[in-house]
């Protein structure tokens, strides 16, 4: 057997995608708004659903209804539907309870694009 | 353009298992071509071309593996194509192939998959990578790994089309029965509805036992242009149409994000070039990474109406109106992913010939049998009907 380490560093540019990556990092679920029909993607869609190239960056609430979770060896993730858009997204769930289905967004830090959902109560507490 | 028929003149697997014997990726190409170079009765010389499926760098460490492999299969000097599609990659790689074939390009091609899936990185470093393999921005960074989006991908479907925990028993159970038939395979196993259930939890509604694993292997096929097959080949099943699809790749962003439209969209393009419908499909190889991913499949590609009805009524068992993963599929046979595709295709063909493993050859032969592969959650859908010929066994 041939034993080799490998370490990758990437240095990747989101592009088109930066404003984002920085929402993200900042705690904010920066949306992406149709000029064509108006439709809100969250994750945002470079092209729309209806063909339109052109959209508008746009801060939803950051509040979200949790559709389907699932719970396992890597932590718990969800369906879920951010207030004020028209897709869904999955995302990973964190210190949410089961009982509970809506949550709000994390900041990631470091200008990752970690999408997470945390519990209401404990944003509000924080 | 005049369009030429394609036939499968020879079709091969090696085992999918986790290699322990030293042996690597080249090993297991050249082994299943040569097998199935001697299965169509043609040369080395007769290859025109060379089409590798392998999914990533990642596993092999061998970037640009297609020429590399023209020279380990004593092929210098053909073309060589890498085909990539996620998991579809197999499939992808078949239709490239026979689309060659059927523009006048090539008279024979070699279609091999590999995967080193198994053996070459640990579980988890595979897991990590499988992240990527969605959206690497928005699934991948957030850690987001394939078993928890297939699962729920698997919810969204259950509550909008049914499927149960005891479906999900029942296709693990059924395809690694299959596999015990087949000496080839990676998990022959008869375990029952409570080892599943005391197996460990994975991503619910997944526990290990509903999932594929990775697997080491490869699979070949060789591809003649049907009015050049080799003489005492007429018995070879033909490809009667491929079709494939994209949806996509956020599943939040689907009307539907538990049914795979992709596929659905797939065999409808198929089914058209081939003049069949899927009621006339007798058998299928379906991508099951997971379980649930079999239901999904089933309903997508429109071989039932109601799918856990049909499944308890073992419309989907060997003796069943259209047998689904005799070879044991995903779950059973093994998953080395870029011979996924190619296998299921090599296994369609052996099976309409009337050559595959004896325990599992139906006796009656069906006209039509499926191969369907995907990639992604259904993001790359790629599929393929093959005939049985008129002097098939």
């Amino acid at each position: 057997m041939i034993s080799h380490h490998l370490g990758l560093d990437y240095a990747l540019n989101p592009g088109w995608m930066a404003p984002y990556v920085a929402g993200l990092s900042a705690g904010k679920a920066r949306a992406r708004r149709c000029q064509s029909c108006a439709a809100t993607s969250f994750p945002p869609l470079r092209v729309c659903t209806c063909g339109c190239l052109e959209g508008d960056w746009t801060d939803l609430p950051g509040t979200a209804q949790v559709l389907f979770r699932t719970t396992g060896l890597d932590g718990d993730f969800g369906l879920v539907h951010f207030d004020g858009a028209n897709t869904k997204t999955t995302l990973r769930l964190q210190a949410i309870p089961a009982t509970e289905t809506r949550g709000i967004i994390a900041a990631s830090g470091d200008n990752l694009p970690v999408l997470r959902l945390t519990a209401l109560a404990e944003e509000r507490d924080g | 353009m005049q369009v030429r028929d394609v036939t499968v003149t020879g079709a091969a697997l090696t085992p999918f298992n986790r290699r322990k014997d030293g042996t690597g990726f080249r090993d297991w190409a050249l082994s299943a071509f040569e097998m199935a170079l001697e299965r169509s009765g043609l040369e080395h010389s007769d290859i025109d071309a060379l089409y590798v499926a392998s999914e990533s760098d990642f596993f092999h460490l061998q970037l640009n593996p297609a020429s590399v492999l023209a020279t380990e299969l004593g092929l210098t000097g053909v073309a060589a194509t890498r085909c990539e599609g996620g998991g579809a990659s197999g499939q992808v790689a078949v239709h490239t192939a026979a689309r060659a074939i059927q523009a006048g390009a090539a008279k024979h091609v070699a279609v091999i998959g590999i995967d080193p899936s198994a053996s070459s990185l640990s579980g988890d470093a595979v897991r990590t990578l499988y992240g990527f393999s969605f959206d690497a921005w928005t699934d991948g960074m957030t850690g987001l790994t394939s078993t928890a989006l297939y699962a729920l991908s698997f919810q969204a479907f259950a509550a909008e089309h049914g499927g149960t925990e005891a479906d999900l028993a029942s296709v693990t159970l059924q395809n690694r029965s299959n596999a015990c038939h087949n000496p080839g395979a990676h998990l022959p196993r008869r375990d029952s509805p409570q080892d599943i259930a005391d197996s460990p939890a994975i991503a619910s509604p997944y526990r290990r036992l509903h999932c594929s694993p990775l697997s080491d292997g490869a699979a070949a096929i060789i591809l003649s242009r049907t009015d050049a097959t080799p003489r005492g080949r007429a018995g070879a099943a033909r490809i009667a149409g491929m079709g494939a699809a994209t949806d996509h790749m956020h599943l939040g962003a689907r009307a539907d994000p538990g049914f795979f439209t992709a596929k659905q969209m797939a065999m409808q393009r198929a089914c058209a070039e081939a003049g069949a419908t899927p009621a006339e499909i007798g058998l299928a190889e379906l991508y099951d990474a997971y379980a649930g991913t079999q239901l999904q499949a089933i309903a997508a590609l429109g071989l039932s109406e109601d799918v856990s009805r049909d499944l308890n009524d073992g419309v989907f068992a060997p003796a069943g109106r259209c047998a689904i993963n005799l070879s044991g599929g995903l779950m059973g046979q093994g998953a080395p992913v870029g011979a996924t595709g190619v296998g299921q295709t090599a296994t369609c063909a052996l099976l309409l010939e009337g050559r595959y493993h004896p325990a599992l050859q139906p006796d009656t032969l069906p006209r039509y049998a499926l191969a369907d592969t995907h990639g992604g959650v259904c993001t790359l859908s790629a599929v393929t009907i093959l005939e049985r010929a008129e002097r098939a066994a």
